[in-house]
């Protein structure tokens, strides 16, 4: 069958799921008030500890973590002269983060400290948005019998969705990055560093004033982009994958949308995921170069 | 149209509604995650700057120097079989040289060898040849020695038989001599001159 063929089979039978649809629930308007998409994200206590209660965003970070060190620990042990799939992958990553990412932004003797670092931070950001994209029984607020075990509902969650979790490692670098500063030049001198070269006078003043603002807003743009870019990607993919029919009660909307849901979710897992844990990694690698270098 | 309407207004409807209920877990930070997240990531980091990346990167470091030690061999290697072509090249040159010469050499030695074996059989023939010659040389005067004595001894039986008496043995045997040496019996020896 051609190509051709085959594309046009796939417009028809979604056409016919279309009209089907339609057939059999009607297209009027049924909305269900009781759906909150933003609920997905909700974060209720599982077991109550305090300030260290478990819950679902706490589960998506130990195993983020525990993908990280048990992976690169699988392929550390089994390191080989002649490498297979995985291990071409990890030396992928370990080379791009040692010489692109890390090597490229200060000198050796700063990279080979911080190198670690830099790639704990890629590798963590990009399991734990990687695993985002699993179904897991997560969803403890509706559950389904299996056999009389009550189950909570699969959903897609991320660790990365939950705005606490880049924010802290944006605070880890922020701390980072101003303490290599303070240390190479000494507090005043790292912060009288942040006056761009060249400009004087008052104007150093308001420019100082802004760019010691501007380090603070890096705390903010560095977890936001993360999380938001995240979060947007669930819930677009929710809204897609049968979230707007729910919310619409317009059942034919389901399949109307169902294939923009499913590339959405292609291209979040194929590019989003990998992209964004590059851009945080790669702008750690920045910062801490720049607080060090003689002027911003 | 109406469908459009229908699914735009809602959503609207949701997306405000979601704003005001649910920006306080959806956008503020938890406290809880954060612990967490510290707690997890210095762990990783520590194990993974501890453990992990030594190990890789020693492997890496391992494989390159591996790699360096290879390139640098396979130029030694290189090295040493253009040196060795080069030596078994002069080492043909000389041996073809050497063998020519042996050839012209055997050439040389042969030739003379046919010409002397030439020369020998060809004294040699001749030294037979004469041998020969002499030999029948004699053989023939010989055997006309022998004719003469026997056609003298025929001539004086019939002789005596025609005139019924006999000279003298000695004078008869003289007359007759006297007689045969006009004849040539250079016919009898083959001698065609």
């Amino acid at each position: 069958m051609s190509t051709r063929a085959k594309v046009r089979i796939s417009l028809g039978v979604y056409v016919l799921l279309i009209i089907a649809a339609v057939a059999a629930f009607g297209a009027t308007k049924n909305a269900d008030s009781s759906f909150e998409p933003a609920n997905e994200f909700k974060v209720d206590k599982w077991i109550d500890l305090g300030p260290l209660s478990i819950n679902k965003a706490v589960l998506y970070i130990v195993i983020a973590g525990f993908l990280t060190v048990f992976t690169m620990m699988w392929v550390a042990k089994r390191m080989q002269a002649k490498p297979n799939r995985t291990q071409t992958v990890v030396e992928l990553i370990y080379t791009s983060m040692r010489d692109n990412v890390t090597g490229a932004n200060m000198d050796s003797r700063m990279a080979t400290r911080w190198f670690p670092f830099i790639a704990t931070i890629f590798l963590f950001i990009w399991y734990s948005n990687l695993i985002g994209y699993i179904p897991l029984p997560t969803n403890t607020e509706h559950k389904f019998d299996v056999f009389g075990l009550q189950v909570p509902h699969f959903a897609l969650y991320a660790a990365t969705a939950n705005l606490g979790v880049p924010l802290m490692i944006a605070i880890l670098v922020f701390v980072f990055y101003t303490g290599e500063g303070i240390k190479k030049k000494g507090l005043f001198g790292y912060l009288g560093s942040l006056v761009p070269a060249g400009v004087t006078g008052p104007m150093a003043v308001f420019i100082w004033f802004l760019e010691f603002l501007s380090n603070f807003m890096r705390l903010i743009s560095l977890s936001v982009r993360l999380f938001a870019n995240i979060l947007a990607g669930h819930l677009i993919i929710l809204f897609m994958s049968g979230g707007l029919a729910v919310l619409l009660g317009i059942h034919a909307v389901g399949i109307i949308a169902l294939p923009a849901g499913i590339l959405l979710y292609l291209f979040e897992i194929g590019l989003v995921a990998t992209l964004q844990a590059f851009i945080f990694a790669t702008l750690t690698a920045i910062y801490l170069g720049g607080a060090v270098s003689e002027s911003h | 149209m109406s469908l459009l309407l229908q699914t735009i207004t809602p959503l609207a409807e949701a997306a405000a509604g979601a704003e005001d209920e649910n920006k306080s877990f959806l956008v503020s930070p938890d406290a809880g995650a954060m612990i967490w997240t510290l707690i997890v990531f210095v762990i990783a980091w520590i194990v993974l700057a501890k453990v992990a990346f030594p190990k890789i990167g020693e492997a890496l470091d391992k494989r390159q120097a591996a790699i360096n030690e290879s390139i640098e061999a396979a130029e030694r290697d290189r090295a040493e079989a253009e040196k060795l072509a080069a030596e078994n090249r002069q080492n043909l040159l000389e041996a073809r040289t050497h063998a020519e010469d042996i050839l012209t050499r055997a050439r040389k030695s042969a030739d003379a060898h046919e010409a002397k074996a030439r020369d020998e059989a060809k004294t040699k023939g001749e030294e037979i040849l004469d041998q020969a010659r002499k030999d029948i040389e004699a053989e023939t005067r010989r055997a006309i020695s022998e004719i003469r004595t026997e056609v003298a001894d025929l001539t004086i039986q019939a002789t005596a038989k025609v005139t019924g008496k006999t000279l003298d043995g000695d004078d008869q045997r003289r007359l007759i001599e006297e007689a045969l040496d006009g004849l040539d019996f250079s016919a009898l020896s083959g001698e065609r001159r």
